[in-house]
């Protein structure tokens, strides 16, 4: 391809199996340049970026991870469709040098795929400690692949990647004479036998013997691909071909690693007898049934204590510092203007930018938290001890790393539920995320069980939270077992071993976090913000007489089942942009500031109906930036209006049920 | 007292006790090539020690102290013996020799980067399994291959090194451990008649009987060996993969992570009720019990 003058554009991909570091290579050389996207049609992530080399600029693309080539994944399917059909310069398979056996695997499979293909050898250090030192000139000899070994994690080996794969474009495009399978074996005279049955207008744009093979290996999307394009008898004879065949699959698989492990014995030492890796050690209490569970707690009070020590005083800075100076500039240098300007500046769009600013310092040391124990691979450990307890609700392990992601913030939960390959498990996550009490409600709850609990406000907070976790549980069971259907799958997932974090990764995906969050929930807070002010403030001139009033007026027979009278019914309307407006909205109805708010909430609450309304806000519809995240991920209407409407329904009624109880044991009138 | 002669005693206690308790004294003195006498004095002096429990008319039996000496030797000589073929290429007949000399002076430092150069060997070229650092041996389930029957395909896992002269015979014969054999015919003059990697061979008596082997289960037909499900192995097992219960949806998942018959897997974690966590291919698995319980492996004993 040719850009500017004495430009040369090449495209290069980068292929490799989860947990390979190739995020960390991409990252590396593209850094901040990076595009993040989804694939065309797919909720999976893409990531693209730009390397400049002198005159040439290489045109990154980072493909999904993947471990072989069959389609048992979205991802695998975009990364084969796109290696097929965009014929990408160079593919870069980045292999971890610690599991050589299995990464090799999947270079197998992109020989076949990739006529110009580099090896890049990554956690070289890593391998080198766990006793399996690779042979990179051996490795390159024996495949006749350029290889190049690389320590990610410390920046090495980068500039040595990027000339073999200038080196490797130069090169002409022939396939390379590389072969697992041999060429008079049983299985390749099935695979031979069954590619002459297709036709080659079927198999477009893949080869026929590439496609016989994954049709033998029993690829769904394939079989799904040739049928619909084969004529009758070659298609039944085909099926009724591959269903004699069908241990091909497993012949298939075995081949290839049997040619993968005579390579590796030539090429990796081996570790020493009896010789305990430090991932082994750390294993025996990450993963041991109550141990694992007690570093879980331990891990996660280690890492709230450290965010919202951090994160809260920064965020109550922001506050005083910037959003109240620049809400009374705005007032003072307005006063000539007609009343309604500096409110709709000050309120509307300040209010919203507040809201979203407010949260970020918090998320941004949630983001960094995280990042950092996914990063060392200790989150899977975590899937692995909690999946006996997310099997009661018919979900695995994986389910659980969204759920506590949701802790943080709801939007980025609902999206992190891609790493759940099942639909129907997915599905069942993202109705649940929501009941996780992210950071917004959390501060909620703080302020409103402080103002009337006092000195037991933090039993009835974190009673609070057990409880919607109760009710997440609880949810699960009966979701699962009423309302979401569909095949269940198992917990089939690789554990990599522990290694040090990368800072720049670290940092690039808490910055890709918040920027994602702030895109994407920032400006749906902003817009509603705006217009509950708007709501507020027409059509009377006081907030007594606005729209807003009116639907909390309307509302207030229900309200009244739970003790709660229309501004609390309003407050928990707001609620809905941004859980944390529920106290803005508050002290707005009731007049001034917090403290005012306090004693004002107590003149109109009895702590029967301060109970109730923690749990209907706890519980309450998740906020709109949530919302529209569970209708982007779900790419259903149907499921975003169930979820909102399940939550609606849950929280009143649970809101009912625990005022008439407390009314009825004395906390209140 | 020089520790070398100790050593050599111990070593020979050892081999020894495998087919008698308590060794005799004669038999020692045969093993040793020294005079009866010498025998007595150096078994009381090991007795003395805390080596050996010795009583004077029965025989010599190892103490767990005599026991754990003992195999810290034969670690030394059986990684020699391994590092003398397989690095130096020295023929598998005259490694013992060379061994049992290195195998007195070898520090534990030695004994450590040694180890760690070989790799995870686990048997010395003979066969014999090499007891870890921690004097810890693996138990082999062998029998001389004159025990099986014609039609039964068995793995020769051990060479008995009685007759270092016949050592070169067996190698160039092919006969070296881990080979699959079919026994095709038994003769009354004790020959056997087998099929080593498609030739026909015919094994005089005299290196038939050195010859220790384990059934293996043929190709296509019903197998001996114990088959479990994954989910049955305890922690710590391991076993082989054999093949797949059920569930076509999975199968492609566990076959690209490496999940393949005939694949080593070890068991690292397995409590009731849980997911299982196994390691495949040097990598870290987690299978959902449901998983493990569709896959069938063979036990490693």
């Amino acid at each position: 391809m040719l850009g500017k003058l004495g430009e040369k554009r090449i495209v290069v991909a980068l292929a490799g199996s989860p947990n390979v570091g190739k995020s960390t290579i991409f990252n590396l050389l593209t850094g901040l340049s990076q595009h993040v996207g989804n694939w065309p049609g797919k909720t999976v992530e893409q990531k693209t970026g730009v390397l400049h080399r002198g005159d040439l600029i290489f045109d990154l693309i980072d493909l999904p991870g993947t471990y072989s080539l069959t389609a048992n994944s979205a991802e695998e399917q975009i990364a084969r469709d796109y290696l097929a059909t965009e014929h990408p310069d160079v593919v870069v398979a980045v292999i971890n040098a610690a599991s050589l056996e299995r990464n090799l695997y999947l270079v197998a499979e992109l020989i076949e795929l990739a006529p110009r293909l580099v090896i890049a050898l990554n956690m070289t250090d890593v391998a080198e400690q766990e006793g399996r030192k690779v042979d990179p000139e051996a490795l390159e000899s024996a495949l006749n692949i350029p290889v190049v070994p690389m320590i990610a994690s410390k920046n090495q080996g980068l500039s040595e990647l990027t000339r073999a794969i200038e080196q490797e474009a130069a090169r002409p495009k022939k396939s390379r004479d590389i072969k697992h399978i041999e060429a008079d074996s049983e299985i390749e005279k099935v695979i031979d036998h069954a590619a002459e049955l297709l036709t080659n207008e079927s198999v477009v744009p893949y080869s026929r013997h590439w496609t016989a093979t994954k049709l033998l290996e029993g690829d769904e999307q394939i079989s799904r691909l040739v049928k619909q394009r084969l004529p009758q008898p070659q298609s039944t004879e085909l099926e009724s071909f591959l269903k004699a065949n069908e241990s091909a699959a497993v012949t298939i698989a075995t081949l290839r690693f049997e040619w993968v492990e005579k390579i590796v014995k030539t090429i990796q030492q081996r570790p020493p007898l009896g010789q305990v890796s430090l991932t082994e050690k750390l294993d025996r209490i990450a993963t041991h049934p109550i141990w694992g569970i007690v570093c879980l707690i331990a891990v996660m009070g280690i890492v709230f204590s450290f965010v919202y020590s951090i994160g809260v005083p920064i965020q109550q800075f922001l506050e005083v510092s910037i959003i109240d100076r620049a809400r009374e500039f705005i007032y003072n240098g307005l006063q000539s203007a007609p009343a309604w300007v500096p409110s709709f500046l000050g309120e509307g769009i300040l209010g919203g930018v507040g809201t979203v600013l407010t949260f970020i310092p918090i998320l941004f040391f949630f983001f960094l938290a995280w990042a950092v124990l996914e990063d060392t691979g200790y989150m899977t450990r975590v899937a692995f001890v909690t999946d006996r307890f997310m099997h009661l609700i018919g979900l695995h392990g994986k389910s659980v790393l969204p759920l506590i992601l949701g802790f943080g913030c709801n939007v980025p939960a609902v999206m992190g539920t891609r790493i759940i390959e099942s639909k129907r498990a997915r599905l069942l996550t993202i109705l649940l995320t929501p009941l996780i009490p992210c950071t917004g409600r959390m501060a909620v709850i703080a302020v409103i069980a402080a103002a009337f609990f006092g000195s037991q406000s933090i039993l009835v907070s974190t009673g609070i939270i057990l409880f919607s976790l109760l009710m997440l549980a609880v949810s699960g069971l009966i979701l699962n077992r009423f309302v979401v259907s569909g095949e269940r799958t198992a917990l089939i997932m690789e554990l990599p071993l522990y290694h040090l974090p990368n800072p720049r990764t670290i940092w690039l995906v808490t910055w890709q976090s918040l920027v994602a969050f702030v895109k994407r929930a920032g400006t749906i807070i902003l817009a509603m913000s705006v217009l509950i002010w708007f709501a507020s403030s027409f059509p009377g001139s006081s907030i007594d007489e606005s729209f807003l009033a009116m639907i909390g007026k309307g509302l207030e027979p229900i309200g009244k089942l739970m003790g709660l009278n229309w501004q609390l019914m309003v407050a928990l309307l707001s609620s809905f942009v941004a859980k944390e407006n529920t106290i803005a909205t508050l002290s707005i109805l009731l007049g001034g500031n917090n403290v005012g708010l306090i004693s004002a909430l107590k003149g109109i609450l009895v702590p029967a109906s301060a109970l109730a309304f923690l749990v209907v806000q706890v519980l309450f519809i998740p906020c709109v930036a949530t919302v529209a995240v569970v209708r982007k991920e779900t790419k259903s209407w149907r499921w975003t209006v169930f979820s909102v409407v399940f939550q609606l329904v849950l929280s009143f009624s649970m809101a009912i049920l625990v005022f008439q109880i407390a009314r009825l044991t004395g906390l209140g009138i | 007292m020089d520790s070398e002669r100790i050593e050599e005693y111990l070593e020979a206690i050892y081999k020894r006790q495998r087919t008698e308790t308590p060794v005799s004294t004669s038999a020692l003195a045969g093993d040793l090539g020294v005079s009866l006498p010498a025998v007595t004095d150096m078994l009381r002096r090991l007795a003395n020690e805390g080596f050996i429990e010795y009583t004077a008319n029965k025989g010599a039996i190892l103490t767990n102290r005599g026991n754990k000496k003992a195999l810290s030797v034969i670690r030394r000589h059986r990684l020699w013996e391994r590092f003398l073929s397989d690095i130096l290429g020295m023929k598998w007949d005259k490694v013992h020799n060379e061994a049992c000399r290195l195998e007195h002076a070898t520090s534990p430092e030695t004994e450590n980067k040694l180890a760690s150069l070989l790799g995870n060997v686990d048997t010395c070229p003979h066969g014999h399994p090499i007891p870890d650092k921690d004097g810890n041996i693996r138990e082999q389930h062998v029998i001389p291959i004159l025990d099986f029957e014609p039609g039964q395909s068995v793995c020769i896992e051990t060479v008995i090194e009685r007759k270092p002269d016949l050592l070169g015979d067996i190698d160039k014969l092919g006969l070296k451990p881990k080979t699959i054999v079919d026994i095709e015919k038994k003769n009354s003059d004790g020959s056997v008649e087998l099929k080593v990697e498609g030739q026909h061979q015919r094994l005089g008596k005299e290196i038939a009987e050195l010859l220790l082997a384990h059934l293996v289960p043929k190709k296509g037909k019903t197998a001996t060996v114990e088959e479990i499900a994954l989910s049955r192995l305890s922690s710590g097992e391991s076993g082989i993969i054999k093949s797949y219960a059920s569930g076509r949806s999975m199968l492609g998942r566990c076959l690209s992570l490496g999940f393949t018959p005939g694949s080593l897997v070890k068991m690292l974690r397995n409590s009731s009720g849980g997911p299982v966590l196994v390691k495949i291919h040097d990598t870290e698995v987690a299978l959902g019990r449901g998983v493990a319980e569709k896959i069938v492996v063979a036990r490693n004993k």
